[in-house]
């Protein structure tokens, strides 16, 4: 195999300079975990990283790190020692898998300046020797439809020619942690792979009402959970609130056309206290203004006054289609849509109002004693995370 | 009584020994599925230990205990860092696998220095800043004196050294781990051993915030990063992953029975003629000496009633010199002398106290003659 690297660069975190440090061992810890059970070895530099892949398989291990957050790209690199027919030949290698017409540039980066050949040599030599060696291929300084680098090190050469964009932003766990109210549905898994995105590590609630809602719905949300960890690097943990005995309580107790909007203020009430439990300093949900009646600009009123945390709704303004695009992107659609019913579709009334008065849904709440029933629900948590549920399963008796 | 020498494992540690080496027997650096699965299993275990120990984003090298763990932090880092400063602060209190390691760095041109101790044990925080310059790139202390048991003040300490950021800060917390919580966070590597806390013997780890400062001082096939060559040890690393984890769940139980245990024999020795208690710090060490008597004699009068302690470090028990410790903290001779170490556990139990007290006194009338 020619690859024995992997040259990873990283994403916005090269305009952090002071605190740079943090951010890199953060996308270090994503980056290990993402690639658990691949016997590499990773070195974090302050400009780029470098896998040592000892063997393994350079596409399989691009593919598992590709969707970490802070990663902008990354090459399958052979390193070469420092003679010139080892360059002329990989730049062969390479210049072979182009099609006939295109057009390439060899771009040197010299760190090492004791090297006897100058930039200019370098690519005199590899861009007539590929030239000559590589039929129908011609230079294109400008817009080449293919770079060859060579980058000149104290240890070595390092070549490469194909840069696999991956999804840029910041490592998760540089930008606080939030809390995702996690439903199953298509559009709360994207949300919070968006808010990952800018490095805010998250955790999931989802509340379950047995028997009303199914163990398999249950289920797919921990599913999404596995989708979201793998595709992230992130251990993303769910909580599992309880919610039956509120649920009911509200079925009993609240107008049908006011209960959908008490029983988000009452989630939305658990959501707060289980982040200030985990130091979450956000909430994040899939909202969607106008999508359904509890997200009208009414309804996020009268259910967010419950609150005084930030609640991200990163979906706000997009269309469904392009939530379903994103979804489909994330690899979450598929799961999604799995019919198992969660909490809020079986106690759906038949006309939930679109615009609730605030005013209106205390009165109709002060009449029942929701409180010790909250605190029973966040008692009742049962906390689930992939990385923990695959090792405690496989490792459990023996660490 | 002696079980900051070694401890015994865990019966449950032992199984997971056993039961590694029957059902992953792999070696982690195999491609295939077993080794595959073992890697798997070698990467939760360090996983956990780096949680229980609140290092997360720490990096954590397996090695066959502290004493190589040493080695490996002192040397590697001396040697990268050699064209930036070569001055090395040891306090006076270190373990041979520290002491003798910054003897032989001093023929590699080394500057070794020691920082000078209080009488209390503790390290003279005045005399290490003086002792602090722009060519000083390491700085090692142990977390817990394996003589005296005294606390060293590591926050205070990688305080100070913030102003110093070339220096390196390794701390030796063998004595440490698994007997009592403390925050290593800011620490740049520590060593600790699975078998002073119920794991068994030949696995330890070189723990360090970031591996790249670290490298290789025996070379081979470039395992545990390229630090640490050799057949990774699985079933120690994960038996080490499980003795921690045991000791972290016992750990404020055990701690408070301990406490209660040295209370009680310093309370029954404090009226004894000629016998002293050294300042200490953990529970689970204390330092007496019979003053007049020699360490060893009391050593061996108590070994006749079946108990077991040591009268100094079991790696240095065996030099025909002073105990440096002692010396350091500005004993007298005779004290010095006379002094025996015993240590607690979390299985010592209250009766295997009580037996040892009424030792004590049978040996401190045995050999009362001698005392002064």
């Amino acid at each position: 195999m020619i690859y024995d690297h992997i040259l990873v660069r990283y994403g916005e975190i090269t305009l952090k300079t002071r605190n740079r440090k943090m951010f890199i061992n953060a996308l270090r810890q994503n980056m290990k975990r993402a690639l658990t059970g691949f016997s590499i070895e990773l070195a974090a530099q302050w400009d780029r990283a470098y896998i040592t892949l000892n063997g393994e398989d350079p596409d399989a291990v691009m593919d598992a790190i590709e969707n970490v957050n802070g990663i902008l790209s990354v090459s399958p690199v052979a390193k070469l020692e420092k003679s010139e027919e080892a360059m002329k030949d990989t730049a062969v290698h390479f210049a072979e898998e182009f099609t006939k017409g295109e057009t390439f540039k060899i771009e040197v980066r010299r760190a090492d300046k004791s090297y006897h050949l100058k930039t200019f040599d370098i690519q005199y030599m590899l861009g007539g020797y590929v030239l000559e060696n590589v039929p129908d291929l011609k230079v294109d300084v400008k817009h080449p439809d293919h770079q060859i680098m060579v980058e000149v090190r104290t240890d070595g050469i390092y070549m490469y020619h194909e840069v696999r964009q991956c999804i840029g932003g910041l490592p998760i766990g540089t930008g606080g942690r939030a809390l995702l109210m996690l439903s199953g549905g298509i559009d709360s898994p994207v949300a919070g792979l968006e808010v990952m995105k800018k490095g805010v590590e998250i955790e999931a609630v989802h509340f379950h009402s047995p028997p009303y809602t199914s163990p398999e719905a249950t289920e797919k949300v921990k599913h999404l959970v596995d989708i979201m960890s793998k595709r992230t690097g992130a251990d993303i943990k769910l909580h599992i609130v309880p919610f039956t005995e509120l649920q009911t309580k509200i079925y009993d107790w609240i107008p049908d056309n006011m209960s959908m909007t008490t029983t988000r203020r009452i989630m939305l009430i658990i959501a707060e206290r289980l982040a200030e439990r985990i130091d979450g300093k956000a909430i994040v949900n899939g909202e969607n203004l106008g999508q359904v009646a509890s997200q009208t600009l009414t309804s996020m009123h009268a259910i967010n006054a419950v609150t005084n945390f930030p609640v991200l709704r990163p979906l706000l303004t997009l269309e469904k289609n392009e939530i379903v695009e994103m979804a489909r992107r994330y690899g979450t659609y598929e799961t999604s849509v799995l019919p198992f019913e969660d909490c809020c579709t079986i106690f759906k009334p038949k006309s939930p109002k679109t615009r609730p008065l605030v005013e209106k849904v205390e009165k109709f709440e002060s009449k029942v004693d929701f409180e010790p029933m909250i605190e029973k629900a966040l008692e009742g948590i049962e906390c689930y995370s992939v990385n923990e549920a695959e090792e405690k399963e496989a490792f459990s008796s023996l660490l | 009584m002696d079980n900051a020498a070694t401890t015994r494992p865990y019966d449950d540690v032992l199984e997971t020994y056993m039961n590694v080496n029957k059902m992953y027997y792999a070696n982690t650096s195999s491609i295939h599925q077993a080794g595959r699965e073992a890697a798997k299993l070698l990467e939760a275990s360090r996983r956990q230990i780096l949680d229980l120990m609140g290092l997360e984003g720490y990096d954590c090298i397996f090695t066959s205990g502290a004493t190589e763990s040493n080695n490996i932090a002192i040397q590697s880092v001396l040697r990268h860092k050699k064209p930036f400063g070569r001055t090395v602060l040891l306090s006076e209190l270190e373990h041979p696998s520290v002491i003798n390691v910054g003897e032989v760095m001093k023929d590699e041109g080394f500057n070794v220095r020691y920082i000078r101790t209080l009488p209390d044990g503790t390290v003279d925080m005045a005399h290490l800043g003086e002792l602090l310059d722009d060519d000083v790139v390491f700085v090692t202390v142990m977390a817990v004196n394996n003589i005296v048991g005294t606390i060293q003040p590591i926050r205070e300490m990688i305080g100070m050294l913030k102003a110093y950021p070339k220096v390196h800060f390794h701390v030796d917390a063998t004595q440490a781990v698994g007997k009592m919580r403390m925050d290593y966070r800011g620490v740049d590597s520590l060593s600790i051993s699975a078998h002073k806390f119920h794991g068994v013997k030949g696995i330890g780890a070189l723990i360090a915030r970031e591996a790249e400062t670290l490298s290789a001082i025996a070379y081979g096939g470039g395992h545990e990063r390229n630090i640490r060559s050799g057949t990774v040890n699985l079933p120690g690393a994960v038996s080490m992953a499980r003795a921690l984890r045991n000791s972290d769940e016992t750990l404020d139980a055990a701690e408070k029975r301990v406490y209660a245990y040295n209370r009680k024999v310093k309370e029954a020795v404090s009226g004894l003629h000629a016998v002293q208690v050294q300042p200490g710090g953990v529970p689970h060490i204390m330092n007496l000496s019979f003053t007049g008597a020699k360490g060893e004699v009391v050593v061996n009068a108590l070994g006749t009633h079946d108990i077991f302690v040591s009268t100094t470090s079991a790696c240095a028990s065996k030099l025909k010199k002073l105990n440096e410790t002692l010396l350091a903290m500005g004993s007298d001779q005779p004290v010095i002398e006379g002094s025996i170490r015993i240590s607690f556990s979390s299985q010592t139990e209250e009766a295997e106290v009580d037996r040892l007290i009424t030792a004590l006194y049978a040996v401190h009338t045995e050999i009362g003659d001698v005392l002064k």
